[in-house]
């Protein structure tokens, strides 16, 4: 990973517009919970830099004062915190700037962390035999028309013989998925494919991804898989429920939207999705923590209709997501910003962590397909915490 | 089909209908809920005994997932479970392949050359079969058992050095 300082960063977002690499913490940003705490959460940030006095002479993105930010799922969980560090190195294409607050200087060199154990499996919130059955039942609401849709996670809770190295956890992250989200706020550490938000003025962009399948290291059942994954009327349904859910609200605030009308095969690592590119332009006053309040929860992690898949997740998932699944990313003091959704992640405390995995449930899904897959996800985010 | 088939066959296919259960009648003989039964019949985990409209099971299928739910209570999650039992279904069906040819050519096809009815053919057939194939569930077990064992001593032997 890039660190141009020497001491790992305690805050992290790269993407490929923007990395910014954060040390410190000049504020600490606590909104509480309830629907509007992204609100409550802008209204502090624009609180702590209306006081401050702000010399940029970059003027790009990201540059000047920021928040990362990291949000949890429900309006209901505790966690959704917003850091202003002290100083943020950031860089866009070739340009490179540092930001500090009171003229703080990145930490010097850190002592070498000791050596890394490994990610041991701990156990699950819910035994993954009872999850089962909860996707059973899911699936008899979902055909008996209570809902459309609903994406039920899992987790896993894992521990170490020495405290987990965020850093080499994002490193491994990066390197088996590129091209996604790598994000490390208040140690959630994680490499997200999907892009909630990313605003630049009024000009705003989402990647909606629902619909997936295995990726093959052999071309043809690669593609043949590619291939049936955009034939599946299953899928693309799946899909089409999730663009929905980007479009209306955007559409909603007077966005003039534009939205493909196939999908594409988005590759990963170990998987293949269906990915759709959302493009608008929104009333200015419209900025990224209030954009990504909008759109949260897409229908990617939540389902259809919103309402009823929450109160269907709150029934059956026998667990709190905390973070997972909701908006993490970063905005600036001109509104700009990107939010992903924190998939792919671990929640980090020291020799001890907690990584989750989801799958969209919709009509005709299988039980234990759905338990396989969410078991192959959270055995890529075991690698990543250092698993054989 | 000759007499000696015949009487192979019946003895296969299962005692009494009477005994065999229903999908929900095998939930509760062994306490594993409906969707896991019907998650393990699509994985093809769970055969059914009858080509009937409606699958029967043997009352041993009841004890077999029963052991499985034994192994995930004892903390074995479902998913790896799972995974574990394709893989010896997989692993194993060759196998099954082969002893299934081995009794042909060297219990069936001699029983039928030298028995001097089909009746005693018949008859000494059935009586291989009942003491075969609790025998071959008796040796597989225990040799997958001193498998199981072997592998964790020397685990355990590696990790002390």
């Amino acid at each position: 990973m890039a660190d141009p300082l020497g001491r790992d960063p305690d805050h992290v977002w790269m993407s490929t517009e923007v990395s910014l690499w954060g040390w410190g913490e000049a504020a600490r940003l606590l909104p509480g919970t309830g629907h509007r705490r992204m609100q409550a959460l802008d209204e502090a940030f624009f609180d702590v830099v209306s006081g401050a006095d702000i010399d940029d002479r970059v003027g790009l993105p990201g540059t000047g004062p920021v928040v990362f930010a990291s949000v949890t799922f429900s309006p209901r969980s505790t966690g959704t915190v917003g850091i202003v560090p002290r100083v943020v190195v950031g860089r866009r294409g070739d340009d490179w700037w540092m930001t500090s607050v009171d003229d703080a200087r990145p930490p010097g060199r850190a002592p070498e962390p000791g050596a890394e154990d490994k990610a041991r499996y701990a156990g699950s919130s819910l035994p993954d035999v009872l999850w089962l059955e909860r996707v059973a039942k899911a699936i008899e609401r979902i055909e008996a028309g209570e809902l459309e849709k609903v994406v039920l996670a899992r987790d896993y809770a894992v521990w170490s013989r020495a405290p987990f190295h965020p850093a080499r956890v994002l490193d491994r992250l990066i390197g088996r998925f590129p091209g996604c989200h790598v994000f490390r706020v208040a140690d959630l550490v994680g490499a997200s494919p999907e892009l909630l938000v990313r605003r630049h003025a009024t000009r705003v962009d989402s990647l909606v991804l629902a619909g997936s399948a295995p990726a093959y290291a052999d071309e043809e059942r690669d593609t043949s898989a590619a291939r049936n994954l955009l034939d599946s009327g299953k899928d693309r349904w799946e899909h089409e429920l999730a663009v929905r859910s980007v479009r209306e609200p955007l559409s909603g605030i007077g966005a003039d939207v534009t939205v493909r009308d196939r999908p594409e095969i988005l590759r990963l690592a170990n998987v293949q999705h269906l990915a759709t590119a959302v493009a608008a332009t929104v009333p200015e006053d419209w900025d990224a923590l209030q954009l990504a309040e909008l759109l949260h929860p897409t229908a990617a992690v939540g389902g259809t209709p919103t309402d009823r898949a929450f109160e269907v997740i709150g029934a059956l998932e026998g667990m709190d997501r905390g973070r997972y699944s909701g908006p993490v990313g970063w905005m600036d003091a001109r509104g700009d910003g990107e939010f992903a959704i924190a998939l792919r992640c671990a929640e980090l405390s020291g020799a001890r962590a907690r990584l989750f995995a989801g799958a969209g449930i919709v009509a005709g899904s299988l039980p234990e397909a759905e338990l396989d897959e969410t078991r192959l996800k959270l055995g890529a985010m075991m690698v990543a915490l250092g698993a054989e | 089909m000759d007499a000696p088939d015949a009487a192979l066959r019946k003895a296969l296919v299962a005692d009494d209908p009477e005994s065999l259960l229903t999908l929900p009648e095998l939930a509760d003989r062994s306490g594993l809920s409906l969707p896991l039964l019907e998650a393990l019949t699509r994985e093809g985990l769970l055969l059914a005994r009858t080509d009937e409209t409606e699958p029967r099971y043997h009352p041993d299928d009841a004890e077999a997932v029963r052991a499985g739910l034994e192994l995930v209570e004892a903390g074995l999650p479902l998913g790896e479970l799972l995974e574990l039992a394709r893989r010896a279904d997989q692993a194993m069906r060759p196998v099954a392949e082969a002893a299934v040819d081995a009794f042909v050519r060297f219990v069936r096809e001699p029983v039928e050359g030298t028995a001097p009815t089909d009746e005693e053919a018949a008859t000494r057939l059935v009586d291989a079969l009942e003491v075969m194939l609790p025998a071959a569930r008796r040796l597989v077990g225990q040799h997958f058992s001193r498998l199981l064992i072997e592998d964790a001593r020397r685990r355990l032997a590696r990790e002390r050095t």
